[in-house]
């Protein structure tokens, strides 16, 4: 599981950068925002097949949504699958990436594995994926990948209220509020390098704009 | 007199840089501080001379060459023939007259009609030293694009794509972004390229497009620590790369104000250090080492306790002598060859 977490903390880091990236004087920045987009698809693929490994398979499965900085700010309502790309999550990208995501975990501080066969909803609430599933389970409009890229959902779904700012709209506040405090506390927040590598400057106060910032969302 | 091209964002700005040795004194309605004497006063005239007076560097700006570019600019190039430059943000490259400010001509354009496809971005791009019709653009993939402009006015097919296939050994979270290019540069001749991407640096000869003929390891050691430099933002450092004037060695930075040498013909590369603890004025350099792994010898400094604030992005070695100008962060370090 060290695999899974180790990915899970890359998706959450690189969610705040592309929120600070945003913060920035002189705007969006194209290349930045798409490299931490290639990072964070690399990570969640290979959560998504670390979890279908460890767990398993259940019936419904769901489109993942990640943070796509190629779409405009105002086109919030955008909430396809990403484009296809003919990767899936295979057991083959964990055979390959799991040494190398070992060794790269190894140089970053490690968690305690932990392996349970609690139901998946349970299963999810340990410390880091609260902020990444939903309290409520809304229902996700199906959009499946192409390739059939796909991540798994908690059991029972439930309609949302109302399609209000688009597919995901609890899934997006949810992130906000769990994001809201890790954005807005000291640099320290995320976790920490070690030594050799010094923390990136304060973040900024976050403000109205968090809920149009905020646009990573990882349906599980 | 000479002149330079600067950018900020995405605004370009001609400058012209000039010495000034020399002032005329002695005016007749003015004092020497600037304020007019009363002319009353005034009894005799007098020609102003010159004299000498302090060395003075001045820059002024001559053209301003705007609202050309959505994103952001990373290179600016001038061509061969003195007349025109190209200037290359994240998905245009743009042909300017030297000049013309209020107009430029779009000769690459790789923006998607839906900008949820965009997979790549332009991160550099120069003209060929001797062609005036050829320029190379680099990517965030790892490519280069040779473009002929007598081809066709919009580039974007290339005459050449130069590109060499990912190492699955190598394969890891951070694979893609390392493998984007931060500067490409021809060599004098014109018949090589070299590019850097974050680990290492790549001589291209420009008749060979599937693979490198040299590569060099900058820092190989800081492979493992990737997932630090990520969480840091050094991993998005951009590195730039020079050659010297003959071709034969090439020079690029790295971190704890480290820079780095590779001798084309001997294969022997050395690593030096920009810092003025470390090297008094006149003194020769000693080479340092880097400890990637296991017991580190005396003098050597372990990857650990390197200071990545410390970086060096751009450099620059003079086209005739060797004189080379290293940047830290608040410094500029002009080094030359020991005179014996």
């Amino acid at each position: 599981m060290e695999v899974q977490k180790e990915a899970q903390r890359i998706m959450t880091l690189s969610v705040w950068k592309m929120y600070h990236s945003r913060m920035q004087r002189g705007g969006l920045r194209l290349h930045r925002s798409l490299q931490l987009s290639l990072v964070m698809r690399s990570a969640r693929e290979l959560y998504l097949s670390a979890k279908v490994e460890a767990l398993e398979p259940e019936v419904s499965l769901l489109a993942a949504l990640p943070s796509d900085p190629r779409l405009h700010p105002p086109r919030e309502a955008e909430s396809t699958a990403e484009t296809p790309d003919g990767e899936h999550p295979s057991p083959e990208p964990m055979d390959t990436q799991a040494p190398t995501a070992e060794e790269t975990s190894a140089c970053c501080a490690p968690r305690p594995a932990k392996v349970s066969r609690k139901r998946r909803s349970s299963s999810l609430s340990d410390g880091g994926d609260t902020g990444l599933v939903p309290s409520k389970k809304a229902r996700l409009e199906e959009k499946e990948e192409e390739e059939g890229a796909s991540s798994e959902v908690a059991d029972r779904l439930q309609p949302p209220p109302a399609q209000a700012e688009g597919a995901f709209p609890n899934l997006a506040r949810v992130l906000q509020r769990r994001f809201s405090g890790l954005l807005n506390c000291s640099p320290a927040a995320p976790p920490t390098a070690p030594p050799a590598c010094e923390a990136k400057p304060a973040c900024r106060p976050a403000d109205s704009m968090l809920n149009v910032l905020v646009r990573a969302v990882v349906a599980f | 007199m000479t002149q330079v091209n600067t950018t900020s964002y995405k605004t370009i700005k001609l400058w012209k840089i000039s010495e000034r040795d020399k002032r005329p004194e002695g005016y007749n309605l003015k004092e020497e501080d600037g304020r007019y004497r009363d002319p009353t006063t005034v009894t005799t005239l007098r020609v102003p001379v010159f004299r000498p007076m302090d060395l003075m560097v001045e820059a002024s700006p001559r053209r301003i060459f705007a609202n050309a570019h959505t994103y952001h600019i990373n290179s600016i190039s001038i061509n061969s023939d003195y007349e025109t430059y190209l200037s290359a943000d994240d998905l245009r490259i743009n042909l300017w007259h030297l000049e013309i400010t209020d107009r430029s001509f779009n000769i690459v354009d790789i923006k998607p009609a839906n900008m949820e496809e965009l997979t790549e971005v332009i991160t550099a791009a120069e003209f060929h030293p001797n062609s005036c019709n050829t320029f190379v653009y680099s990517s965030s993939k790892g490519t280069i694009r040779l473009c002929d402009m007598r081809a066709s006015a919009l580039c974007d097919r290339h005459s050449k794509l130069f590109e060499e296939p990912e190492d699955p050994s190598n394969r890891s979270f951070f694979s893609e972004i390392i493998s984007s290019i931060s500067d490409v540069k021809f060599s004098h001749s014109g018949r090589y390229m070299m590019t850097r991407d974050y680990l290492s640096v790549k001589i291209w000869d420009l008749n060979m497009e599937n693979r490198p003929v040299e590569t060099y390891q900058v820092h190989e050691y800081l492979r493992s620590k990737l997932c630090s430099l990520y969480e840091n933002d050094c991993i998005f450092d951009k590195f730039e790369c020079c050659w010297n004037g003959s071709d034969s060695v090439v020079m690029t930075g790295s971190y704890n104000n480290f820079f780095r040498m590779f001798d084309r013909n001997t294969k022997r590369d050395i690593t030096l250090e920009a810092s003025r603890e470390n090297n008094k004025p006149r003194t020769v350099l000693k080479p340092r080492k880097v400890c990637a792994s296991g017991k580190r010898k005396k003098d050597e400094i372990s990857v650990d306790s390197l200071d990545f604030n410390k970086k060096i992005l751009h450099t620059a070695w003079h086209p005739k002598e060797n004189i080379i100008a290293v940047a830290t962060t608040n410094n500029l370090y002009i080094f030359q060859d020991k005179v014996n």
